[in-house]
């Protein structure tokens, strides 16, 4: 019944994705607006698209929402106005099933990299396969030879096949967010969105994680949209950034045209008061 | 504000003018007196703590200073949160302390001679401990009564964890719909409320008394305990783990076990060994009470029929062996599921 499902599905999806790609972007805001608990307003009005394959960062103070407009893409917190459509799904009127369509393709990658820290890296790995398998077997966590194979070449690819074993509370955090990222990657996603994940790391793991989403977005054309707390880093990985201070976008566009004074106006301070390695 | 407070400080008689409910007053006067030698040395020490800064020229600064500090009737400064838990602690506490005189005065003490008493007491307990034998009941007998009550205690929390679980994914804070959590949670302190042996009497008006009432009445308290339990310790996991699964699209049982249960495991465990102690304590006392069988029978018989001490104490010794060999065996266990 899963399987028919599926393939209904399957061809529902080739035929939106054909017909679209030629004009409609995979993920698009429009106008869109958050208010949490009746009084805060975390977004207001936000308008942006995303194209296929894009590398996009969004960089912005604290508290100016970057974590919400992750969450209202795969409905962790519903938008309290405007629309967001990917991949053909309108995620504001999408019922369950539809939403449970939206989190397969896409995933997600946290700060805290939010693992099962008692079970082995793989089975965290395959996880990710979850939300394509019948209630029953993910619940049992019976896996195929396939998707275990599967696991194993992208632990491979991370660079982590020696730690397949372990338990996940025996790794270092640069290692445990490529846990992460394997079970994101596990989903075949078409989308990553990743919620600062560098923001715990030393710079050198934080290059790895970086290179590791950027060579995934290049290779495997997934879209990734990240925030990032690191300016530097945004500039130099991403293909275009977002800057929204409280709730409102202040930029849109590539890394090369974001001035000096563009950062400190979306961080809201003078001169000379961040911290920041841009020259 | 600020003039309350200092009526407050400099003047002991406050403290003494205080309503002070009728109890012995002695301790407050010698309270009133201490408070009043603290209270000059701390103004004294504020004095100094205000000359010192800068803008000392300001009088209000002072003032200024004391703003936020709230004093106690003994004029020193106040560090807990506010709310009622002080007052309320000390109100049941002086409840229980009035309730346990009562009880003591009004004893019917029936010219025991304490001594004498107490020296009997030792005696016998001598005599259970280091005379030990079994007369009325043979050995397999008894090893088979153990394995009654302990089938009894098992059985109950067997079954208890199973609802204590189902129950407790329906009340955890970081799982459950907030109003079904507390109907739920609203009921199982009902049952708790209840002590055990009431339950295993309440349920022996339909099953009779015997094995049947003894292991429903168990098992239901069992279950309300364990609910408690088990949400507490789901409530402890990183909800980021649910998260992230809810994220990638996993539904609510895969959750549940391939994220829930695996972090909470551990706690899962040590809980129920817990519980699965208490049940064979329970199941021993309602042998006897509720003619459910087992060692609880024969400590029973041995002591209310038989007048035997050295029974009772070759039985008591029993139960402590078997209860030590359960404790090693939980220890062990809990161990590998680290
Ligand atoms: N679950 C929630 N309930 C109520 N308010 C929330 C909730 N989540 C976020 N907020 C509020 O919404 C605003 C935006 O929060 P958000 O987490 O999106 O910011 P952020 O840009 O991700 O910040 P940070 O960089 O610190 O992670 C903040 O004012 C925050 O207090
Ligand atoms: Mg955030």
């Amino acid at each position: 019944m899963d399987g028919k499902r599926e393939t209904i599905e399957k061809k529902a999806h080739g035929m939106t994705s054909t017909a679209m790609t030629a004009e409609a972007p995979l993920l698009e805001f429009q106008n869109v607006s958050k208010i949490y608990d009746k009084t805060t307003k975390a977004l207001s009005d936000i308008s942006f698209k995303v194209s296929e394959g894009e590398f996009v960062s969004i960089i912005g103070p604290s508290g100016s929402g970057k974590s919400t407009i992750l969450r209202c893409i795969n409905r962790l917190v519903a938008a309290t106005q405007g629309t967001i459509h990917f991949d053909g799904h309108d995620i504001g009127l999408a019922d369950k099933r539809e939403i449970h369509q939206v989190r397969k393709k896409t995933g997600m990658i946290f700060q805290h990299y939010n693992l099962v820290n008692r079970m082995s890296v793989v089975e965290n790995v395959l996880h990710g396969r979850l939300g394509h398998k019948s209630t029953i077997s993910g619940v049992v966590g019976f896996y195929t030879e396939k998707e275990k194979e599967k696991a194993f070449e992208i632990l491979e690819k991370l660079g982590l096949s020696d730690q397949a074993y372990k338990r996940c509370d025996e790794l270092s955090g640069g290692q445990k967010q490529r846990v992460g990222i394997a079970r994101s990657i596990m989903q075949q996603p078409r989308l990553i969105l990743c919620d600062e994940p560098i923001a715990s790391l030393d710079p050198s793991s934080s290059k790895v994680i970086m290179d590791h989403l950027s060579d995934i977005n290049k290779t495997m054309n997934i879209t990734c949209l990240i925030n990032l707390h690191q300016v530097h880093v945004a500039l130099k990985y991403s293909q275009r950034i977002i800057g929204i201070t409280s709730g409102n976008i202040v930029y849109d566009g590539p890394p090369e045209s974001l001035t000096k004074d563009l950062i400190y106006e979306i961080y809201q301070s003078n001169e000379g008061e961040l911290i920041t390695d841009v020259e | 504000m600020s003039k309350e407070q200092s009526t407050k400080v400099s003047t002991p008689t406050a403290v003494a003018t205080a309503p002070t409910p009728e109890i012995d007053t002695s301790y407050f006067t010698t309270i009133a007196t201490s408070a009043a030698a603290s209270t000059t040395f701390r103004s004294a020490e504020l004095v100094v703590e205000a000359a010192a800064l800068p803008l000392s020229s300001d009088s209000s600064l002072a003032e200024d200073l004391q703003k936020h500090r709230e004093k106690s009737l003994r004029g020193r400064i106040k560090i807990g949160a506010k709310g009622m838990s002080g007052p309320v602690i000390k109100i049941t506490a002086l409840v229980l302390i009035a309730l346990t005189v009562y009880g003591f005065i009004t004893f019917d003490y029936k010219n025991i001679d304490f001594f004498t008493a107490v020296a009997k007491t030792l005696h016998n307990v001598r005599v259970m401990f280091t005379q030990p034998h079994l007369v009325y009941n043979s050995f397999p007998g008894l090893m088979w009564a153990l394995l009654v009550t302990f089938a009894l205690g098992a059985l109950a929390t067997f079954f208890g964890a199973i609802v204590g679980f189902f129950g407790a994914l329906l009340c955890a804070k970081n799982l459950a719909n907030p109003i079904v959590g507390n109907i739920v949670r609203a009921i199982v302190a009902f049952i708790r409320a209840v002590p055990t042996v009431l339950w295993v009497l309440i349920f022996s008006v339909a099953a009779g008394l015997g094995s049947v009432a003894a292991v429903v009445g168990l098992t239901f308290h069992s279950a309300g305990y364990l609910v408690k339990a088990y949400s507490e310790s789901i409530e402890e996991i990183d909800y980021g783990t649910i998260e992230a699964l809810k994220a990638s699209g996993a539904k609510y049982w895969q959750i549940i076990f391939q994220a829930v249960v695996p972090a909470s495991i551990g706690y899962l465990t040590a809980w129920t060994f817990l519980r699965f102690e208490i049940n064979f304590a329970n199941a021993i006392a309602i042998g006897a009470a509720a003619g459910a069988g087992g060692i609880g029978y024969d400590l029973f018989m041995a002591s209310a029929f038989y007048f035997d001490l050295s029974e009772l104490g070759f039985i008591t010794y029993t139960v402590i062996i078997a209860v030590v060999i359960l404790e090693i065996v939980a220890t062990r266990i809990k161990a590998k599921v680290r």
